[in-house]
């Protein structure tokens, strides 16, 4: 027993010497929470994002009983300034230099929009009042062309995209307002617009909730894929392991504390994600619940077994470690941890089927509720059979000391 | 001249032999085009979103019916009970639902959609405030059309990140040839072992350089080839102005990367520094997303990253998005620059006595 926590701890040491463990074990799954936060955490919340616009007001009558383009030019001049102090205003709004011709203005605005550096350019036609103030009074749809507002926008250009559907709707907003001001809208017959949350939570996940788990994964993930399969193979190669034979330890006694020593450091891992999610972030998933506990240790030993496998099909350190980093990529983001992975082809959907990633990340964000659905067998069983393979086809090839 | 061509052959087998830069440079840049393709193909909008519908008696269907038409862009699925509709909403069978009882609209959305809400909300606002209006028989007044400016056609979000992870391909390459090849060299002697040689540093610097160029070259063509045959995407190439700023390209990152090796105090290290910075750019580049959904500070941090820049370049030179002449080559030069005044840095390193 003493011999086993031994390893263990020398394990752990060694780890966290290391400068590399200590960055993509460590660091990195704490920076990918950190960034991945920091970018989605408040996507769409005003006052964390901006679009740079432009409006352009070409209408010359304002001299009818309502400015419609002004009132609109008015509604975007607001949106242009921050909703409260510190915040950032939801569109930057470009504006003419003093005296310079509007015409000039809108081709170098459509100009700034073709090359990006505009999301859209809004444009009131001249005519606009006189025409939606007729508009406004008949039954029908108008066909004038100086009741329709331009937008223009850069269909390449995801901004520009989420810029117009932001215009969208607040045109939507001053068109209902205009209507409601003219007697034409009844306000007291507007349908309610109600939201239902489906799912085991009954409200709105929030980003950093559905992230965390699948950070803890990628961690427990990369920790076994190289973690392992690197200790094991340098020992091995550096003839470490040798001198460890000649002492009266035993390869069981060694793999136990082998182990004993990876589970620590998954441990730390999540820990320290924990902390920073929590606490930095404000995450409030709970982990510490039978089925979520469970699942975070079958995912740990699942990997640490999957560590071994790799151990016994590569022949040198080096070789373990490409075949780490081919495998890394495509089973982390075929196993669902940062994106829904649906509309596959046939040979990523096998991919998919059979990586212990999916089955692990699904079982434990419904364990944690962040995830519709059940926990069927399978979720359980392929993360099982997985342990079964790696530990008999390790048992099988792995070799414990470099061949004379 | 001789030397030149043995050494040229020397970084060609080192390069060929080393699997791991191999795996880096050719195999990275086509697994994450792939698996981005597939993956996020159709992410990023509402466009093609799949409603379900539930109408109980009280319902004016018709009303409701004629708005879902006249939106477009989803295709709704009409669903016997509310118990039905969310059951389809949970496996996502659909992106989000609605329930129209004649009262009010309950929109469903799956409470674990946390990356697609937003874009079906959006879409449910528009919904509710044409029906708004259908349903007390007004028409919309405010009208607008969007008209898409610049001579290329749209061609899709993921169009513009392949050009993305090309530029990412590019700088990887470009830093791990200085701050994971050259250091690794100093660290097994192998340096000091030459400048024994009547090899000039130059000598080994061209070599180092030349044959990381036709690398990296080739390596953003496969990936390019592979976006078009396996992902049917189109590009319109500029060659000249795209060999021209593949070249400057690398060779500016290159530099980049001399002055990682400079700052690290173990050769080590440097690829360690090489990958944080590396990841750092890919995620604030705006390669994956928009910048403009970031926060004011991390945009401000991707206007100061060589990636962001990189990026656009490559975008614009494979005919994805436009871009100013005076920009372009602006870009193009700023990375000659970047070589210009730090490779020579590189030239000294080569010769520096090692601190470690």
């Amino acid at each position: 027993m003493k011999g086993i926590l031994r390893v263990a701890e020398a394990h752990l040491r060694t780890a966290l010497r290391e400068k590399i463990t200590l960055f993509w074990f460590l660091i990195f799954p704490l920076f990918l929470l950190a960034i991945l936060t920091l970018i989605f955490g408040n996507m769409g919340t005003e006052g964390e994002i901006s679009f740079a616009i432009a409006v352009v007001n070409l209408e010359t009558d304002t001299a009818g009983p309502v400015d419609f383009a002004g009132i609109i030019e008015g509604v975007f001049e607001q949106a242009g300034k921050p909703s409260e102090e510190g915040k950032e205003p939801l569109f930057a709004i470009s504006s003419p230099a003093s005296g310079e011709a509007l015409e000039d203005f809108l081709a170098s605005e459509k100009k700034a929009t073709r090359f990006g550096d505009r999301a859209a350019v809004i444009v009131i036609p001249e005519g606009f009042n006189q025409c939606l103030l007729h508009r406004m009074m008949e039954d029908g749809p108008s066909s004038s062309a100086n009741c329709s507002l331009a937008i223009y926008v850069n269909e390449g250009s995801a901004a520009s995209g989420m810029a117009t559907s932001i215009i969208d709707q607040i045109l939507a907003g001053v068109e209902r307002d205009l209507l409601t001001r003219m007697g034409r809208f009844q306000e007291q017959k507007a349908i309610p617009t109600e939201t239902l949350w489906v799912g085991s939570s009954g409200t709105e996940v929030r980003y950093v909730d559905f992230l965390l788990p699948g950070i803890v994964l990628m961690g427990f993930f990369v920790n076994g894929l190289f973690g392992v399969p690197g200790s094991i193979l340098f020992a091995r190669d550096k003839r470490v392991l040798r001198r460890y034979w000649v002492t009266p330890l035993t390869v069981t006694h060694y793999l136990a504390g082998f182990s004993v020593g990876h589970l620590m450091l998954c441990l730390v891992q999540f820990a320290l994600l924990l902390l920073l999610g929590r606490f930095a972030f404000g995450a409030t998933v709970t982990f510490f619940q039978p089925m979520s506990i469970l699942f975070l240790l079958l995912a740990a030993i699942t990997f640490l077994a999957f560590g071994f496998f790799v151990a016994s099909v590569a022949k040198t350190a080096n070789t373990g470690m490409a075949i780490a980093n081919i495998l890394n990529m495509p089973m982390m983001f075929l196993g669902g941890l940062f994106f829904p992975v649906t509309g596959l082809p046939l040979v990523l959907k096998a991919i998919v089927f059979v990586n212990p990633l999916t089955y692990l990340a699904k079982g434990l964000r419904v364990s944690l509720g962040t995830e519709a659905g059940t926990l069927s067998v399978s979720i359980i069983a392929v993360p099982l059979v997985w342990i079964a393979v790696c530990v008999a086809v390790a048992s099988w090839r792995l070799s414990w000391d470099v061949e004379r | 001249m001789r030397s030149f061509r043995a050494l040229l052959y020397a970084e060609c087998v080192i390069f060929a032999r080393d699997k791991a830069a191999l795996t880096f440079t050719f195999l990275f840049p086509i697994i994450f085009v792939l698996l981005f393709g597939f993956l996020m193909g159709g992410m990023g909008g509402a466009e093609g979103a799949r409603l379900g519908l539930y109408m109980p008696d009280g319902g004016r269907g018709e009303v409701l019916e004629e708005v879902l038409a006249g939106i477009g862009l989803i295709s709704v699925t009409h669903y016997g009970d509310q118990f039905a509709l969310q059951d389809a909403l949970e496996e996502k069978k659909i992106d989000f639902g609605l329930v129209w009882d004649g009262e009010r609209l309950l929109f469903h959305y799956n409470s674990t959609r946390v990356q697609e809400n937003y874009a079906f909300q959006q879409l449910a606002t528009g919904i509710a405030a044409q029906f708004n209006l259908s349903h007390q028989g007004l028409f919309p007044i405010l009208t607008a059309e969007k008209i898409h400016v610049g001579k290329k056609a749209s061609t899709g979000w993921f169009s513009s990140v392949v050009p993305g992870i090309m530029a990412f391909s590019i700088l990887s390459a470009g830093l791990f040839a200085v701050s994971g090849h050259i250091t690794a060299m100093k660290e097994r002697k192998l340096l000091d072992q030459m400048i024994v040689t009547p090899m000039r540093p130059i000598m080994l610097l061209s070599a180092v350089i030349c044959v990381r160029l036709v690398i990296v070259y080739i390596s953003t063509l496969i990936t390019l080839l592979v976006a078009v045959v396996v992902l049917k995407l189109g590009f319109t190439i500029a060659w000249l102005r795209y060999t021209v700023f593949v070249t400057s390209s690398t060779v500016g990152v290159m530099g980049l990367g001399s002055l990682i090796a400079l700052v690290v105090r173990r050769p080590s290290s440097a690829s360690h520094i090489a990958n944080v910075v590396s990841m750092l750019m890919m995620f604030l580049a705006g390669i994956y997303f928009p910048v403009e959904i970031m926060p004011s500070y991390l945009r401000a941090l991707s206007k100061a990253l060589p990636l962001t820049y990189m990026a656009d370049a490559m975008r614009y030179v494979t005919g994805v998005t436009e871009m100013t002449e005076a920009r372009f080559w602006g870009i193009t030069i700023a990375m000659l620059v970047l070589a210009a005044l730090l490779l020579p840095l590189l030239g000294r390193y080569i010769v520096k006595p090692d601190r470690g």
